[in-house]
């Protein structure tokens, strides 16, 4: 089974992304900010990376800046409410940006797309 | 040895010639709060105190779009008033305050006889058959009209209006813009106008140009703030309404794209509804916060209301089991600012505080005199305190470390604080604590 770490820190939305991505068949490990998410990159082989990037304490951009530093492989997914990011050239490390929306259907599909089922 | 002078210009002595002390005046104003209208009086006076720069009477145009409006006249209307003028003008420790007073009076006293013909005199700058005064404003030349009753072009109405054979054209310009003309005469005296006379009256007309382009720019700079606001408003609100909107979509759609079990639909309902409050949240405190406007400063009593803020309902309940230690000085001078806004910025602040402080922890509130124009209000809590891109971020809109924050309180205090033209200044260290520093205004006592 393909694992996903999910670092997001609003709590109904992670349980949403938890559950849909399960219907999916990956499994998910969710943290709230990105110093647990590095450690968990430290401690664990994961799949994929889906962050937002407004978080509290470090941002997403620095999380990827150091997941590089960390695993050059892993693919990021950016999954955010911020559009104006998109101009940032550090987010452009990220395999893919995401605009937040109702439908996962974009972000589904760009999952299968970076990591297959 | 050393010896220090005022960068104010001051009084020159007796025997100093009077275009010194007119000019003297004129640049007082550059250490006066701004106010366009005072400054151009006082140049218009400068211009037309009899025996000073030696022109009797002032006219005033300025530009609005492509139009060239008369807007003041200034001047005696007798010998008498204009001998007055001069004596009150030569006396000594006269300045800019005083001259400003004096014309506003005179000003006002002339309004109703002569505003609503000075009103007729509107000139299109962009009409083909522009006529003096107009015309020198278009030029952008400075244009001595002598005879000018025989002179064809000359605008007859504008004659019939000032009565006199001879007046000096001034276009106000400033980076090589039109921004309006001034219009003197010699009404009362019947003198010649002299090169001399030009000499002086081109630099008012500088000054008067400078001032016009200043205020602009300035109205400019405000409005640019203005909308600056409004987008960093807008990138905050659509951000904050999208996690609660993405949720509600998502767990509705969860609902509706697979049979849905009784306990697990009944989750998803308790989530939107949650989600529905937090909106309602945002819109209440978004609109609370759009709505700050305070259209009076008044005296506000800090050493009567920080106690009653300690003991608020609201506070108490988040203080327990936790101390809020308030020390004032005695004899707090009153502030100026609204007490409502006062009490929600400095309970915004302490709420905060109390919120990162661990129980058994202790909130400090002080609040003293500052440098004789300020009260300063401290308050620190026993929190973590803040890392140094937490401490970059506290004032942007969109920023919360809380679960259900907002991220508009301090943004709110800041906005109650702008108003109230105080200051406000954060010292953190991460492991220390955080120390708000509010700085609000003393009411000056009113010299009587």
């Amino acid at each position: 089974m393909k694992k996903i770490l999910l670092i997001e820190d609003d709590q109904a939305l992670s349980l949403l992304y938890e559950e849909e991505l399960n219907k999916e068949g990956y499994s998910l490990a969710i943290v709230h900010d990105a110093d647990s998410a590095l450690e968990q990159v430290k401690k664990e082989k994961f799949d994929l990376i889906i962050t937002d990037i407004r978080m509290p304490g470090k941002d997403g951009i620095e999380l990827i800046a150091n997941v590089m530093g960390l695993r050059k492989d892993i693919p990021i997914i950016i999954n955010t409410a911020y559009q104006s990011y998109k101009d940032d050239f550090m987010t452009w490390a990220a395999d893919a940006y995401i605009i937040k929306s109702s439908s996962l259907d974009e972000l589904k599909s760009k999952i299968k797309e970076l990591i297959g089922t | 040895m050393i010896e220090r002078y005022s960068l104010q210009p001051g009084n020159f002595g007796g025997d100093t010639p009077k275009e010194f002390v007119l000019l003297s005046i004129i640049a007082q104003s550059f250490f006066q709060p701004f106010s366009l209208e005072d400054n151009l009086l006082v140049i218009l006076t400068a211009l037309t105190a009899g025996s000073g720069i030696g022109f009797n009477r002032a006219m005033l145009f300025l530009r609005d779009g492509t139009k060239l409006k008369a807007t003041t006249w200034l001047g005696p209307r007798s010998p008498e008033e204009a001998e007055a003028i001069w004596t009150m003008l030569s006396s000594p420790g006269i300045g800019y305050a005083e001259v400003v007073a004096y014309n506003r009076d005179l000003v006002t006293r002339m309004v109703k006889d002569i505003q609503p013909k000075l009103k007729l005199f509107i000139y299109d700058l962009e009409s083909k058959s522009l006529s003096l005064p107009a015309l020198a404003a278009f030029k952008k030349e400075i244009i001595l009209v002598t005879e000018a009753r025989s002179e064809p072009l000359v605008d007859p109405d504008f004659i019939n209006f000032i009565q006199v054979d001879s007046f000096l054209c001034l276009p106000l310009i400033a980076q090589e813009e039109v921004l309006g003309e001034i219009v003197v005469d010699k009404g009362i005296t019947h003198a010649p106008i002299e090169a001399r006379d030009i000499e002086l009256a081109r630099l008012c007309a500088l000054l008067a140009g400078n001032y016009i382009y200043t205020t602009n720019l300035y109205k400019k700079v405000v409005e640019m703030e203005k909308m600056a606001a409004l987008g960093e408003m807008a990138a905050f609100v659509s951000h904050q309404l999208r996690n609660p909107i993405v949720a509600i979509g998502g767990f509705t759609q969860q609902m509706l794209s697979s049979p849905c079990q009784p306990e697990r639909c009944h989750r998803n309902l308790n989530i939107i509804l949650e989600q529905v409050k937090h909106l309602e949240d945002i819109i209440y405190k978004l609109s609370h916060f759009l709505k700050i406007t305070i259209r009076e400063l008044q005296p506000v009593d800090v050493q009567s209301i920080l106690p009653n803020l300690v003991e608020r309902p609201d506070i108490k309940i988040k203080a327990a089991k936790k101390t809020i230690s308030l020390k004032m000085s005695e004899n707090l001078p009153l502030i100026l600012c609204d007490p409502v806004y006062f009490e929600e910025a400095v309970v915004n602040i302490l709420d905060n505080a109390l919120d990162v402080t661990p129980e058994g922890g202790k909130v400090y509130l002080r609040a003293r005199p500052y440098n004789n124009k300020y009260v300063l209000i401290i308050i620190k809590d026993s929190g973590p305190g803040l890392d140094e891109k937490s401490h970059d971020k506290l004032f942007s809109p969109f920023y919360t470390t809380k679960e259900n924050g907002t991220g508009l309180g301090l943004l709110f205090v800041k906005r109650i604080i702008d108003i109230c033209d105080g200051k406000m200044e954060v010292q953190s260290k991460s492991g220390s604590g955080t120390m708000f520093k509010l700085y609000f205004k003393v009411q000056e006592r009113r010299l009587s």
